[in-house]
């Protein structure tokens, strides 16, 4: 699709475009998890670009130095990258902001703080429970975030400015909604690795040429006839899912897999809300980042995620859940002990996970699982 | 009569009435458990080569932890409301839950399984190997804390608990693990939430919302409790709740003063079997601690009066995080390499480097908060790797033995960053070293011998310069 093609040439130069820009705007660099609200960095003229890089085993060697194996890969991947300066968008970032979510984060955020403490950073908590208590802990958390932004950039966050980037942040949700909606039939030209590289790029593209690019796509996509090959309808699930962690992806297409849907926490912007533009708009940005959204696997309980799981699982009429995590990532290994019972009394389809570190050894027996897994269900 | 687990018991400090008189349930227990008059010999000779029992202090403490295990076991036949909660844990909410109700037993059951069954036993694995069974399995660095809590609760051997105070400001594994036993048992349960969002550099400084925000978690956590136990908790249940543990804690840091001598008194076994009950138990084992305590300091003064000590004198001091809860030859492998330890990271926090609290609040909540936070240990890994700083100028330290705990994700966060810290800050030789403290199965003491024998070696050589 044209769309794609626009769209890549765009983030070809986009390191280019960035240092030139950085002349006169800030960058602002933030880890993977959907709880910065960009809102406030683009309310203050400064550039978001999240970092999302991670699918390659050598940079853990990297990471090695500064942690132990015991943590997630893609959080590995980040201290690996940061610390080598191997993925530029570090290097370009003026300020990385961390809002620490579970243990695989915060050990990224120390080592941000001790091993490199010329970048200058900023952490915020993004408590575990959906509460009162914890909206508000959220709520302060990006007031601070709000002020720093203030100070760093030096321009001030006014409520027409931050009006104005909730409703173009709002576009880009509404977009990615749209797009995804437009699959429920599963007869659709969309593949679901566009869909996840869409998410990818909207992390580092300008925010309103990545809109006109949605747009754009919608457009092609509405028009194009749908893809021929129907293979075993999926709902694809996870912790986290990185750009170039492509691999388990292509093999469930090669092995005749159809991915319809996906849910990760870390990889895929939440678009399923959009932001309120009436009445408090701080609040309407913690309601939003923090309640509204569904919310990752670390939250106690995981309920609401688990629910939402089975909801995709029916309006997307899906034959199959690929439950992909990474190594490590306890929350999600705890969870994918008990959720099959759940899925399959809900929705009688069946769950299989799948575990990575990067590694492409794991390709072989992966393959072989996931056709395994294919047969089952097709028989 | 004489039965075949009178000498165990005895050896563990029961007195023969208080053997008779638990007759009954000592065999419930035992029977539950799944240990027969064969097993009993096996742990005669095991905690004898173990464990100081020339010491009746220690023989005491380990009686104490066979209570709490007798208790445990039996909490559903006794009646009780059972609630279980994490280790590490921020004590005061369970404790107060213990100090409203003679109803409610409050305990970390794995931790009372790991000493008991471990440290006296010698018969965790099975229990392990139920845990792996059943939701953590081997092979992805999983908590064998919880996989001894969750394979005693699928094998019968320790009750379903009523209800359940998760670790949510430490621990995404426990919480996790808490909503597994959800999803087996139905069991209700209180996410103590609390978020280390400290900042490198922070500490000791913390956001007052931190204190707001955990405060309010417990407080949440103690009304919910009241709901499901249908209890009340009692107006002056922080007070009665204090009384053990400020009592323990003042054992403590007698004990802190006593461990400066050299040679170091007391082994880093038995010093953890003492730390761990004050963090494990809110019933009987901390009341029998703290008798076992006062036997215990008596002894150890009259060892430093005498010059008598576990290691020789002059033998280099280091600290370690702590010692293995399940198995003593792990943590015995330090003084048979020659290395005295004068403290551990929570003999510290407790007896040396508390930094004061700030501010005052009124909830019970909010207290606890405000007085863990400046403990350091829920703070962030920073204050933790600062407590090991400074404990080095208190106990003359001539090194650190840095473990971090591979399946324990808020501890491995300081795996390599403590070592760069202390060598900086201390100019101190710092071993660290990847361990499992509640499993030796795979970091068995013999698996580490190497690295401590050699680091040993090089401290001793250092030192005799
Ligand atoms: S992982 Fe660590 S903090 Fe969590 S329950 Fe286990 S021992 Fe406790």
């Amino acid at each position: 699709m044209k769309a794609l093609e626009k769209l890549d040439s765009h983030l070809q130069s986009r390191l280019t475009d960035l240092n030139k820009l950085k002349e006169k705007q800030k960058i602002i660099g933030y880890t993977a998890g959907g709880y910065f609200p960009e809102e406030l960095a683009l309310a203050c003229n400064a550039i978001p670009v999240c970092f999302i890089q991670a699918g390659n085993n050598n940079i853990l060697r990297d990471a090695g130095a500064y942690v132990c194996r015991w943590f997630d890969p893609f959080w590995r991947s980040q201290i690996g990258y940061l610390t080598s300066g191997r993925d530029p968008y570090y290097n370009i970032a003026d300020l990385i902001v961390v809002p620490i979510t579970d243990n695989h984060v915060r050990v990224f955020s120390n080592t941000l703080g001790y091993y490199t403490p010329e970048k200058e950073s900023f952490v915020f908590g993004v408590p575990h429970v959906k509460d009162k208590l914890a909206l508000e802990y959220y709520h302060k958390g990006i007031i601070r975030l709000r002020k720093k932004l203030e100070e760093f950039t030096g321009s001030e966050i006014t409520d027409d400015k931050l009006r104005q980037s909730i409703a173009l942040c709002n576009r880009e949700r509404e977009l990615f909604r749209k797009i995804s909606l437009m699959r429920k039939s599963g007869s659709s030209s969309i593949s679901s690795k566009d869909f996840i590289k869409l998410n990818h790029a909207s992390f580092l593209a300008d925010k309103e040429f990545m809109i006109e690019i949605l747009e754009m796509y919608m457009q092609e996509a509405g028009e194009t006839a749908p893809r021929t090959e129907s293979g075993t309808a999926l709902l694809f699930t996870g912790s986290t899912i990185a750009r170039d962690d492509y691999k388990v992806m292509d093999i469930i297409e090669e092995s005749g897999g159809n991915i319809i849907i996906e849910e990760f926490a870390e990889g895929i912007r939440p678009y399923w809300n959009s932001v309120n533009t009436e009445g408090s708009l701080m609040k309407n940005l913690a309601e939003s980042y923090f309640m509204d959204r569904v919310c990752a696997g670390w939250f106690r309980p995981g309920t609401e995620r688990l629910n939402f799981l089975i909801r995709l699982a029916k309006d997307y009429n899906t034959d199959g859940l690929i439950w992909y995590h990474l190594m490590f990532r306890e929350s999600y290994k705890v969870e994918s002990h008990f959720f099959p019972d759940m899925l399959k009394k809900e929705t009688g389809i069946p769950m299989f996970v799948l575990e990575s570190e990067y590694d492409d050894m794991e390709k072989g027996p992966m393959r072989t699982r996931i056709e395994t897994f294919l047969e089952t269900i097709k028989r | 009569m004489k039965q075949y687990y009178d000498d165990l018991f005895s050896l563990c400090g029961f007195e023969d009435e208080e053997i008779n008189n638990e007759r009954f349930r000592i065999k419930a227990t035992l029977e539950k458990l799944e240990l027969g008059p064969e097993d009993m010999e096996r742990a005669d000779s095991w905690v004898r080569q173990y464990h100081d029992v020339s010491l009746m202090g220690v023989r005491k403490l380990l009686g104490a932890w066979l209570k709490e295990l007798i208790d445990l076991v039996l909490a559903k036949e006794d009646g009780k409301k059972i609630v279980y909660y994490g280790f590490p844990a921020i004590l005061g909410p369970g404790l107060m839950l213990s100090a409203s109700s003679d109803k409610v037993f409050v305990s970390a059951p794995d931790m009372v399984l790991d000493h008991t069954m471990g440290q006296i036993f010698n018969k965790l694995t099975p229990i392990l190997e139920a845990g792996e069974a059943n939701g953590l399995p081997p092979g992805h660095a999983m908590c064998s804390l919880w996989q001894a809590k969750i394979g005693g609760v699928v094998k019968g051997m320790i009750p379903v608990p009523d209800f359940a105070l998760a670790s949510s400001y430490y621990c995404d594994m426990g919480s996790k693990a808490d909503d597994l036993v959800t999803a087996f048992y139905g069991t209700p349960m209180a996410y103590i939430d609390g978020i280390m969002d400290s900042h490198w550099g922070d500490f000791p400084d913390f956001l007052p919302e931190r204190v707001e925000y955990l405060g309010g978690q417990i407080n949440q956590a103690l009304k919910k409790a009241e709901d499901v136990l249908g209890i009340k908790i009692a107006p002056d249940a922080w007070e009665k709740s204090q009384e053990n543990s400020k009592q323990f804690r003042g054992y403590l840091v007698r004990l802190v003063e006593l461990m400066k001598a050299d040679p170091v008194p007391l082994s880093v076994v038995e010093l953890e079997l003492l730390e761990a009950l004050s963090g494990s138990s809110a019933g009987r084992g901390i009341r029998e601690g703290i008798k076992a305590m006062e036997i215990l300091v008596k002894e150890l003064e009259e060892r430093v009066k005498a010059g008598i000590g576990v290691t020789e004198k002059g033998a280099p001091r280091v600290m370690v995080r702590l010692g293995h809860t399940s198995d003593p030859r792990v943590t015995r492998l330090l003084e048979d390499c020659g290395l005295a330890v004068p403290l551990t990271f929570i003999l510290g926090s407790f007896g040396g480097v508390r930094v004061e609290p700030k501010g005052t609040y009124n909830t019970p909540g909010e207290i606890i908060a405000n007085y863990e936070m400046t403990g350091g240990y829920y703070h962030g890994t920073e204050a933790q790797i600062q407590f090991y700083e400074k404990a080095a100028g208190i106990m003359r330290l001539d090194g650190f033995v840095a473990q971090y705990l591979y399946n324990c994700r808020p501890v491995a966060t300081i795996s390599h960053a403590q070592k760069k810290y202390l060598e900086e800050k201390t100019g101190l030789p710092v071993l660290s070293l990847e361990i499992d403290n509640f499993d030796s199965r795979t970091h068995s003491a013999d698996s580490l011998r190497t690295k401590v024998e050699t680091f040993a070696e090089m401290l001793k050589a250092k030192k005799h310069k």
